[in-house]
């Protein structure tokens, strides 16, 4: 049984912010926040993490044995077995560090890691847009692409924790026909360079060029054109390899409705066969809702 | 509804002994008992129910030990068959298999070009003629799968996208065909069937996750999950003939036959080798073969297909992260292409996934056929309705063929 005041914790690891959230028992939200993630990387972001905790359960004054399990979202490959984390470009040293093992022996409790995108596929499926589906993806597009699966009902990480690691997925089919990686193409850096490349005024930033699409910008629309051609392009083979019910967009990117009218049209321009694509019901926090969820999950398995 | 506790304790029995009998082939009464944990009486009950139902039988006495000798028990022989077809575009093969999963017979021969009817014609009749030729009644075909190329609609069964025969797609081809052998047929796309060979009796053998890419007249790809084959929401998943790699996915023969196999199907590659101006080939094989032989323009072929395959190998590896990728088919199983897509996978993919050619060959298709068919007749004799799909049935271990 399960004490009356037991609570789970989802954190949800981002390169440049961190977001964490107590749950109740059945995984309802409590309380949550959002803080820069320590640059420093390594054992400053495990220590983050474990703090984040503490500052989670002072607002509700409950004490760490309490907690049943902690999941937690990282933007990296974490083998399901081992927990190690890899490819995990935007926060430094934490290859080499046990972070599950770390933070639970800190706090005590039960800790799990996750891909981030893994997570937000899970949420979608548990309470946003993805409810009921067998097959679905989650394709994140952001500073960088990633894709979390359910396949036959479940969450699907492959042999080695890399499923959906398509930052390298193969693109062809591109004017000129040269085969470039999906993020080379589609990642925020990718998208900035190509619209100075084309002599587009300085943009710093995704969110100031979308600014200039809803101006008018015709070069910032040519360059989001390409760019959901390119999505387009990935989710095609994505959906030949997998029969999907669903693609749910997320990330800073993947959430523009600017974009994906425009993927909507790429894709019915490349294949016959309809693929149903939706932004993310959960947006930016789906991945935090899908770590909440897996906590409390964890939590009623052991109970 | 609550079933009685009985009958399922009775059911896990039923399905205990059988597995035991299945992998352990011939045992007395007490050492079926001794490895299924259950009571002496119920094991008796069991085979002595399986006997009277003509599914197991007296396979002579133990030998050799002090003491009384004991009667050993085995599966049936003639406790009824499974028949597994695999229907290809240029060539027909069945196969017949008996309760303890011994293949007794398989015949191939070429497709009938006419199509639709006919094949389903010439099918009838080689299942009739295996089951003569192996003297038992053709009526004692309770299982039957048959694979073919295409995507099978998991939830009517018939033929979507089989541009390769004649006017199957036309036809019902599950009712025709049960009608036609007298007992219920079941559909399953010929490269899932294949993977699920090269799983049962070939190089996939105990790898939880499996990517199968095949490479004939088509290309295509099964996967295969935690024991699960992955068919994705409309029977579809797999069909990477339409990847956009290779050419213009916006050209109409792009549209039409898929991107990836107008470029990589055994009809691309002989129609790339003659715009290279090659003459000497006249089919995908024998262009494969000219290279093999060092001869120009089949080698630049040759190895434009594999690159070319070793991309589409990436996009399966980036999405699916499988443990061990295996390549069929009749131009995919050739050996030189697994070196040349692991080098490409290689320099695309950043993590390294073992690459495997299929052992079966042009046999993976149909020996996975035999497979489903055999576990569908298993769990028809041995199941128990109420533990059909909590607890999947083992096939009978690999033996020397």
């Amino acid at each position: 049984m399960t004490a009356p005041d037991a609570c789970c914790i989802g954190i949800d690891l981002g390169g440049t912010k961190l977001a964490a959230a107590l749950g109740d028992a059945g995984g309802a939200l409590l309380h949550d926040f959002i803080e820069p993630t320590d640059a420093r990387g390594g054992l400053h972001v495990a220590e983050q993490l474990v703090a984040a905790a503490d500052r989670l359960l002072g607002m509700e004054g409950r004490s760490r044995t309490r907690v049943n399990a902690v999941v937690i979202g990282v933007p990296g490959v974490v083998e399901p077995r081992s927990q190690r984390i890899s490819q995990i470009p935007h926060i430094r040293g934490l290859e080499d560090l046990d972070v599950a093992e770390y933070v639970s022996d800190r706090l005590g409790t039960r800790v799990e890691l996750h891909n981030d995108v893994n997570l937000a596929m899970l949420g979608e499926h548990a309470i946003g847009g993805a409810v009921g589906c067998r097959h679905a993806a989650f394709l994140s597009l952001g500073t960088g692409v990633g894709l979390g699966l359910l396949l036959n009902g479940r969450p699907f990480s492959g042999a080695t924790g890399a499923a959906g690691e398509i930052a390298d997925l193969p693109l062809q089919g591109l004017p000129g026909g040269v085969p470039v990686t999906l993020e080379s193409e589609v990642g925020s850096l990718a998208i900035i360079e190509r619209y100075r490349r084309v002599g587009g005024t300085a943009a710093a930033t995704v969110r100031e060029l979308f600014a200039r699409v809803n101006d008018g910008d015709a070069i910032a629309r040519g360059v989001l054109d390409e760019t959901a051609q390119r999505v387009a392009l990935a989710i095609v083979s994505l959906q030949v390899v997998l029969d999907l019910e669903r693609v749910v967009l997320g990330g800073s990117i993947g959430l523009r409705p600017e974009l994906l009218c425009r993927v909507e049209l790429a894709i019915s321009n490349l294949t016959r066969r309809p693929i149903r694509i939706a932004a993310s019901e959960l947006g930016d926090r789906a991945g935090l809702r899908g770590a909440l969820w897996a906590a409390s999950r964890a939590l009623t398995s052991v109970a | 509804m609550a079933t009685p506790v009985s009958n399922v304790t009775r059911q896990l029995s039923c399905r205990t002994v059988f597995d035991a009998l299945l992998q352990r082939s011939p045992i007395s009464r007490a050492a079926l008992a001794k490895v299924t944990g259950l009571s002496k009486q119920t094991t008796s009950e069991v085979i002595d129910t399986f006997v009277r139902q003509g599914l197991v039988r007296p396979a002579g006495r133990t030998s050799g030990n002090v003491g009384r000798t004991a009667l050993l028990y085995e599966l049936s022989p003639d406790g009824g068959h499974a028949l597994g077809i695999d229907l290809g575009a240029r060539r027909l093969t069945v196969a017949l298999a008996d309760l303890a999963g011994r293949v007794l017979a398989d015949r191939s021969e070429p497709t009938d070009p006419r199509g639709g009817a006919w094949v389903l014609d010439q099918i009838a009749h080689l299942a009739d003629r295996l089951a003569r030729e192996n003297n038992t009644h053709p009526s004692r075909i309770r299982s039957i799968v048959l694979g073919t190329p295409g995507v099978v609609n998991p939830r009517d069964g018939t033929i979507e996208l089989a541009p390769n025969i004649n006017d199957l797609g036309h036809l019902n081809v599950v009712s025709l065909l049960t009608e036609k052998l007298g007992s219920a047929v079941v559909l399953e796309n010929d490269i899932n069937l294949a993977l699920l060979g090269e799983i049962w009796h070939g190089c996939a053998q105990n790898v939880a996750n499996v990517a199968f890419l095949s490479l004939g007249s088509g290309v295509g790809l099964g996967l295969f999950v935690n024991g699960h084959l992955v068919r994705g929401e409309n029977g579809a998943a797999g069909e990477i003939g339409y990847l956009p790699i290779g050419g213009d996915p916006l050209m109409a023969e792009s549209r039409a036959q898929g991107c990836l196999e107008y470029q990589v199907g055994a009809a691309g590659v002989l129609r790339r080798y003659r715009a290279e101006g090659g003459v000497v080939a006249t089919t995908a094989v024998e262009v494969f073969e000219e290279a093999a032989a060092g001869e120009s323009p089949a080698t630049t072929v040759v190895a434009a297909t594999a690159h070319l395959l070793g991309m589409a190998a990436s996009a399966v590896v980036a999405v699916f992260d499988p443990q061990v990728l295996v390549l069929g088919g009749s131009l995919g199983g050739r050996p030189e292409l697994a070196t040349r897509v692991a080098a490409v996978l290689g320099s695309l993919a950043p993590r390294p996934v073992e690459v495997r050619t299929s052992i079966l060959g042009s046999r993976a298709g149909v020996v996975g056929a035999l497979s489903v068919a055999l576990r569908r007749l298993h769990e028809e004799f041995f199941g128990g309705s109420e533990l059909a799909t909590a607890l999947p049935l083992r096939l009978p271990p690999p033996r020397a063929a």
